[in-house]
């Protein structure tokens, strides 16, 4: 692959405008002519691993769950609920929570400007009584309990519960019905207060809008202003030596085992968009469906077709962990085990590397056909620190050899952990 | 959107993609359902998207994709209607991306078309290596079923509520019916697909014309009779059935309540059926989400979705174990309050901008484009643009919504639900 021309070529099609407001606000609008919706996605570097922070100071403690609580509640004011502003213009809005940030989001095809009011708004400016928190501790009360029937979502925290003695990201992203039974309105505007700053957040736009629509939007915010200052520091201890846990099993009601092989890895430092493109490639190299393993896996139906390996991280902790349904789980681990030994001392297949940079090239072209995935990625970036064009950079520089010694690096037994679920007796034979 | 008749039941559709920087070439084979051979539909699209004859390796396809900047190549079974569709996509970039000058698009066609018309075959029948692997892929699909209770859930309602008629075929095809699969009955029910199907080509971004001439030509040897899509059915209306299983271990409770018009006549007009369904549980301003969830509080998820070629209304829901009579009994207070009265003006409104706004987006991205037009074909409707779409969309009325919603009547309920024991109705 030419690095020079995929740079150009990538870099002309990403296009997108980015300005910072005196508020701090990062704004990305990136125009997409010929196409009618607007996607907008407004983000704040807010996640549930955000436990223990001081603000301006004075130490604050988050129980689980915390983020993913104020994004629930973010939606309403006093005048009522967000979504009913946002039924009045044809907008389909939502919001999530993930380890490392929280994000709130819009697609219309009409009435950007007012839609843009509406998220800006009601995001940063949250409204609490005791009455409607607990109304949410019932609703947030079942989407915990959904989670806890999912075999995949039990199996990543089973995992960073093997991995990481301290960090937060042991701890599900809703929390539990006990730890949310503790917030109070107080805890809840710290954070608002804390996190939800201008300058923590970013406003990633595209589709069918003008940057000029954007920032016109931002100015009648008032976000073209000075915000006031906060001061806001957090930390989290580095973990190495062994992990604390090796192995973790439990039963579900499932009628098939479920496994997860997971590597503790190097968190990726702010900005440092190689390591994390190496990290979201290696799985890839090691049993991606281009891979030989791949293959013999499936073809002696040792796993599932979903079946895959995935970088999953946040502040201060990064995984690499590969999980699937599968009848002999320990073997499969003991083959992933063994291909990468056998890839740390032989390297990566040279072939195989090109041709999976070539699928992450194209899955990025993809991303900027369509404004969501855009907006996505565009945002995403920028709370990484790094802009969607320095990624591409990133991904043309690329080399076998950097493959090589990020897999060195990335496998160390020490660092791995596995859970596995087996069935539960009494369940469907 | 220009579509054209290329020969008996094969019909070629090309779409506008000039601010996409992918293409897409889409082809669907709509053929009955049978029940006899329905495990072995559900292993020929495994096998189908192995390899073809030109590249039979499973992973050497895949590396091919790959180098073709990871283009993405999918082969699904479906429902459609009561008929199955068959359908084998490619999306990748267009030529003008290609980094070293490559006539991607004439590459991507090749691989589609190769899929479906010109698949691996050893001694005439398919390989039964791929036969074999793609046999206990299925097997592991189908028992995995049960890991997702929501889908399982719904599965379990739709098996009461059809009992055995020809909508209760499934699509997945059967785990006992597995070892009676062997290449050569594969291979018999590949030539009844190719025979039987209506064949629908979309093209977007690429050469249509060279697409269409390259689609005639495989078809040339093939003994074609298209058969005309299977009638719409609904089940006839019963007392409500109340079917619970409980699993130890779960912690969120399933529910899933499947309503009949009790006949398929007149098969409602698909922009009021829509309205209806935005207004009952289509989204967050729906009185589902507004009453159940946010007001009660009695779930976290609760939407409703109708099929007109079934005549079937379906409400899922997860609840708290133990709060699923109390779920059940607002799921239908609020389909009566809807019944006695009309929509007011306010959620009428909400409910039809919400759905106006996803016709305008449907013209975003390449997959929704495509789906809007065939979905309109699979209906069997003369398609229209989603401006006319809105037209129409805006002419329904609060008055029509109720009728269309007092049409339903429960017919099955079914809990899976924390503790033991089970009550089967």
């Amino acid at each position: 692959m030419d690095n020079t021309a995929l740079q150009n070529k990538a870099a002309a099609a990403v296009g997108c405008r980015r300005v910072t407001l005196p508020s701090g606000l990062r704004v990305l609008c990136r125009p997409m002519p010929g196409y009618s919706t607007a996607y907008a996605l407004y983000g704040t570097a807010f996640g549930s691993v955000h436990r223990d922070f001081t603000l301006d100071g004075t130490p604050v403690h988050l129980p689980a769950g915390t983020a993913h609580f104020l994004e629930h509640k973010m939606f309403e004011s006093e005048q009522g609920d967000a979504f009913d502003l946002y039924a009045r213009t044809g907008a389909s809005a939502n919001a999530f929570t993930s380890y490392e940030r929280t994000c709130y989001l819009f697609a219309c095809t009409d009435g950007v400007e007012q839609n843009l009011d509406i998220l800006l708004g009601v995001v940063g400016r949250p409204y609490f009584t005791k009455k409607t928190i607990a109304k949410e501790q019932g609703i947030i009360g079942q989407e915990i309990k959904m989670y806890d029937d999912n075999p995949d979502w039990r199996l990543l925290t089973g995992l960073f519960q093997c991995l990481y003695a301290q960090h937060p990201i042991r701890d599900d992203i809703a929390g539990t019905v006990e730890s949310i039974a503790t917030l109070t309105p107080e805890l809840l505007y710290a954070c608002a207060t804390a996190f939800y700053r201008p300058a923590n957040m970013v406003l990633a736009v595209a589709g069918n809008v003008t940057e000029e629509q954007v920032l016109a939007a931002c100015r009648r915010a008032g976000l073209d202003r000075p915000a006031p200052a906060h001061t806001v520091e957090y930390a989290f201890a580095p973990e190495t030596g062994p992990v604390p846990q090796k192995e973790l099993t439990f039963t579900m009601p499932l009628n098939k085992p479920c496994f997860a092989l997971g590597y503790r890895v190097a968190p990726v430092a702010r900005g440092d968009a190689k390591q994390e493109m190496l990290y979201d490639m290696l799985p890839e190299l090691v049993c991606g469906g281009l891979t030989r393993l791949y293959r013999r896996l499936y073809d002696e139906a040792l796993v599932n077709p979903e079946f895959s390996g995935e970088a999953v991280g946040a502040d201060g902790c990064c995984a690499i962990a590969f999980t699937g349904e599968s009848e002999a789980p320990r073997e499969v681990a003991a083959l992933l085990r063994a291909e990468i030994d056998r890839l740390k001392r032989e390297g990566v297949d040279r072939e195989l590397f090109g041709l999976v940079k070539n699928e992450v090239y194209g899955d990025l072209i993809a991303d900027l056909e369509s404004a969501d995935d855009t907006a996505e990625d565009l945002l995403s970036a920028e709370l990484k620190g790094y802009t969607l064009e320095e990624q591409i950079a990133a991904l043309a520089a690329l080399a076998p050899e950097d493959a090589d010694a990020a897999l060195r690096a990335a496998f160390d037994e020490e660092q791995s952990a596995y859970v596995e679920i087996q069935p539960q007796q009494g369940g469907q034979a | 959107m220009e579509r054209m008749q290329l020969a008996p039941g094969v019909y070629l559709t090309t779409l506008p993609a000039d601010k996409f920087k992918r293409c897409r070439i889409t082809i669907h084979l709509r053929f009955p359902a049978l029940r006899a051979s329905a495990t072995d539909t559900a292993v020929l699209a495994l096998v189908l998207e192995r390899g073809y004859a030109a590249c039979p390796d499973m992973t050497r396809l895949s590396r091919r994709l790959a180098a073709l900047y990871g283009a993405e190549l999918g082969v699904d079974l479906a429902v459609g209607g009561v008929d199955r569709v068959l359908t084998a996509d490619i999306c990748g970039i267009k030529d003008e991306y290609a980094l070293a000058g490559e006539n991607l698009t004439e590459a991507y066609a090749g691989i589609v078309l190769g899929v479906l018309f010109d698949p691996h075959l050893v001694d005439g029948v398919f390989d039964p290596e791929a036969v074999r692997i793609e046999k206990e892929t299925l097997a592991r699909r189908l028992q995995a079923e049960y890991n997702n209770k929501r889908l399982y859930c719904v599965r379990q309602a739709r098996r009461r509520f059809y009992g055995h008629g020809p909508a209760a075929i499934e699509v997945g095809g059967y785990l006992k019916d597995l070892p009676a699969v062997t290449p050569a009955t594969l291979k018999a029910e590949y030539d009844r697909i190719l025979q039987s199907a209506r064949i629908d080509v979309t093209v977007q971004g690429a050469d249509a014309a060279r697409i269409g001439e390259l689609l005639l030509q495989k078809l040339g040897g093939v003994p074609r009779a298209p058969q005309p899509y299977a009638p719409p059915l609904a089940m006839p209306r019963q007392a409500p059935a109340h079917y619970r299983e409980a699993i130890p271990g779960l912690t969120q409770a399933k529910l899933c309540m499947l309503f009949t018009t009790g006949t398929p006549e007149p098969l409602p007009d698909i922009h009021l059926l829509r309205l209806a369904m935005c207004v009952y549980g289509g989204g967050p301003t729906s009185r589902l989400f507004r009453n159940v969830r946010e007001k009660q509080s009695l779930c976290y998820y609760c939407a409703a979705s109708a099929q007109s070629a079934t005549g079937s209304m379906l409400v899922d829901s997860g609840v708290e174990p133990g709060g699923e009579e109390r779920a059940e009994q607002a799921i239908l207070r609020e389909l009566r309050a809807l019944q006695d009265t009309p929509p007011t003006p306010d959620e009428l409104e909400d409910a039809r901008r919400a759905l106006l706004s996803g016709m305008d987006a449907a013209s975003d991205s390449l997959a929704a484009q495509e789906s809007w037009y065939y979905g309109q074909i699979l209906r069997g409707e003369e398609p229209i643009d989603p401006a006319e779409a809105q037209a129409r969309t805006r002419a329904v009325t609060a008055q029509a919504v109720q009728a269309e919603l007092q049409r339903y009547t429960l017919s099955v309920s079914y809990i899976v639900t924390a503790g033991e024991g089970n009550d089967n109705g």
